[in-house]
């Protein structure tokens, strides 16, 4: 497993041992004085304080602040008492939520089958392979202006095939704003899928190559069928890539943003039915300059992404020290 | 136990083999009809981009190639948009900043990898702590900080927030962990400075993991709108990405000529990937980063 998450974002402690030639080194680094490496991070640490931490404190104080003429002025909990009563927010985050778990109860299934096909197929698996992860490439801008005409009622590409095979009641897609399987909202989930799927049996096909082949070989002398292999085998050896996928997938349905602003605008249109919380966040601080509004919205969705990693490495991380006993 | 697997498996794959046969075919054909869903769009676009007509209709059962071939909606969207100038911003930025978070991270992540000195620990915190801070946090105030600096509609703007981050750091970190101390100690008897051996011993050892790490930044800034959008207006700077999502909301009506500008957009990056696909793909996976 090289993609576990906690590989990915912990500190494995390893830089820090040092096993031989204590002696030596601590002579040398004293000769050497440590300004050589303060020297070493001081441009990278600069740079993180004032682009990535200094905005960060901004963001949190300014959720606490109303900008005035006269200056910044106390305001308590007084926007997040407006935006949390705010029901185009709520429509936002209500929106990032739904698409967010429409498109992994999708495209896990989904890759989980792709990527077991092509584990097992003889031939073709690397193109096919190029091919499934080439939207990955594309930006979601272009996917999304591609989908507009795909999507189009009169004579886009899926409709087009639809009536081809008979249907003559065709969906509307993005120009129906209701909740249901043919609308707005399905239509940027089918555009996810297409474009994610790729990642996710690319990230799961890996996961399958990690596991042992005695495993399966246990199994067929012990005479499971190869669908009773895929089940008791397959499926739980996968849990740590499924987890990894879901916290990655989340944060990355959280954050989105590119593909419904170049669909529907900062508005999300039709009828705010594709707003996401990073475009409500755009809309009121970059369009309306309610900078306070938007920093409240900025903390919310801060919380909302730790939260769901903290509880995707607490899943991860507790059947690890299971193993551990 | 080794004597009932032996006997076991001729046994298994014999039976197997009628089976076999058709699950191969079956799992073929499905993947090819899931490579067919991922390539037809990308191709109907291409075809739609060569029609003319397609600005004024559209055909109602969908067409894989035009009866009317021709460039002209390629030549209206170089009209429309300085896609060379977009392709220069692009490329500057895109550049300019791989160089430079490549470099920080490495030197960063040598800092920590072999350095002592006080307060490394902290310090190593500070740099992961920002993995636990999305952009979408701060791009606000970020945006407001670089207007109050005059730095809106420049291409500083574009390039300083992500010249230094707490990934790349880490991932180098990790790679440099792993190098030798002998071979580093080596050095510096003979009398090397401590950057001489980054940059002659350290960063040659570090280049899959450097590699790796350009595709994925190459990919973030590249494909990234959201940004753009908030610290740029004027044509003259505007990233092939930003560009493409203006236009794409401007001249919708004219299908022909939006299609062809997605494909100028895009077609260079498909032919870059097509070139680079196993690096490419190593890297998002061996990272866990998606592109």
């Amino acid at each position: 497993m090289t993609r576990e998450p906690g590989s990915a974002s912990f500190p494995a402690g390893s830089g820090y041992s040092t096993s031989e030639g204590p002696m030596r080194r601590a002579f040398s680094s004293l000769t050497r004085g440590v300004w050589v490496w303060y020297t070493f991070l001081l441009p990278p640490l600069l740079l993180i304080l004032v682009f990535v931490g200094y905005p960060t404190l901004l963001a949190f104080r300014q959720s606490f602040y109303t900008r005035t003429p006269e200056g910044q002025v106390f305001a308590g909990t007084y926007h997040f008492e407006r935006l949390l009563t705010n029901s185009i927010f709520w429509g936002a985050l209500g929106n990032t939520i739904l698409l967010g778990l429409a498109f992994l109860a999708i495209v896990i299934p989904l890759a989980t089958i792709f990527a077991s096909m092509l584990n097992r197929v003889r031939h073709g698996a690397t193109p096919l392979k190029v091919i499934y992860f080439l939207p990955q490439l594309t930006s979601s801008v272009a996917i999304a202006i591609m989908f507009h005409y795909v999507f189009q009622p009169d004579w886009g590409l899926l409709n087009g095939g639809l009536r081809s095979i008979g249907l003559s009641e065709v969906p509307l897609w993005l120009a129906d704003p209701r909740f249901n399987l043919t609308g707005s909202r399905a239509a940027v989930t089918v555009l996810a899928v297409w474009a994610g799927l790729g990642y996710f049996i690319i990230v799961t096909l890996a996961g399958l190559q990690s596991i042992p082949a005695d495993l399966y070989d246990a199994a067929a002398i012990d005479g499971a069928t190869p669908l009773q292999a895929w089940f008791t085998i397959t499926l739980p050896s996968l849990r740590p890539t499924f987890i990894f996928l879901i916290m990655t997938g989340t944060i990355d349905a959280l954050s989105r943003f590119g593909d419904l602003w170049t669909l529907g605008g900062p508005g999300g249109a039709p009828a705010r039915s594709l707003q996401s919380i990073v475009m409500y966040m755009f809309q009121t601080g970059f369009e309306s300059n309610d900078f306070s509004l938007s920093a409240a919205t900025a903390v919310v969705f801060f919380l909302i992404v730790l939260g769901v990693t903290i509880i995707a490495f607490w899943g991860f991380l507790r059947k690890e020290f299971k193993a551990m006993k | 136990m080794t004597e009932t697997a032996l006997t076991a498996k001729p046994a298994t794959t014999q039976r197997r083999l009628p089976a076999d046969w058709r699950s191969q075919a079956t799992m073929s054909v499905m993947l090819v009809i899931g490579a067919a869903a991922m390539v037809l769009p990308f191709w109907w676009m291409f075809a739609t981009s060569l029609s003319r007509k397609a600005n004024v209709s559209m055909p109602r059962t969908p067409s894989f190639w035009p009866a009317d071939p021709s460039f002209f909606n390629y030549q209206v969207a170089t009209a429309n948009l300085p896609i060379v100038q977009l392709y220069a911003n692009s490329l500057l930025v895109v550049g300019v900043t791989t160089i430079g978070y490549l470099f920080f991270s490495a030197l960063a992540g040598y800092a920590f990898a072999k350095g002592r000195f006080p307060g490394k620990s902290v310090l190593f915190i500070i740099f992961l702590a920002t993995l636990f801070i999305p952009f979408e946090t701060r791009m606000i105030p970020l945006y407001l900080m670089m207007s109050d600096l005059g730095l809106t509609n420049t291409y500083w703007a574009l390039i300083l927030p992500f010249l230094a981050g707490g990934f790349g750091t880490f991932l180098m970190r990790q790679t440099i962990a792993s190098i030798p101390d002998e071979l580093l100690e080596a050095a510096r008897i003979d009398g090397a400075s401590e950057f001489r051996i980054f940059w002659q011993i350290v960063l040659p050892l570090c280049k899959p993991t450097l590699a790796t790490l350009a595709i994925l930044n190459v990919i973030w800034r590249w494909n990234d709108v959201l940004w753009p959008l908030l610290v740029t207006s004027k044509r003259e700077l505007f990233t092939v990405t930003q560009g493409l999502a203006l236009a794409g909301r401007t001249q919708g009506i004219y299908t022909g000529v939006a299609l062809a500008t997605a494909v100028m957009a895009i077609l260079p990056v498909i032919v870059a990937y097509l070139v680079l696909q196993r690096y490419v793909i190593r890297s998002v996976v061996s990272s866990g980063v998606k592109g």
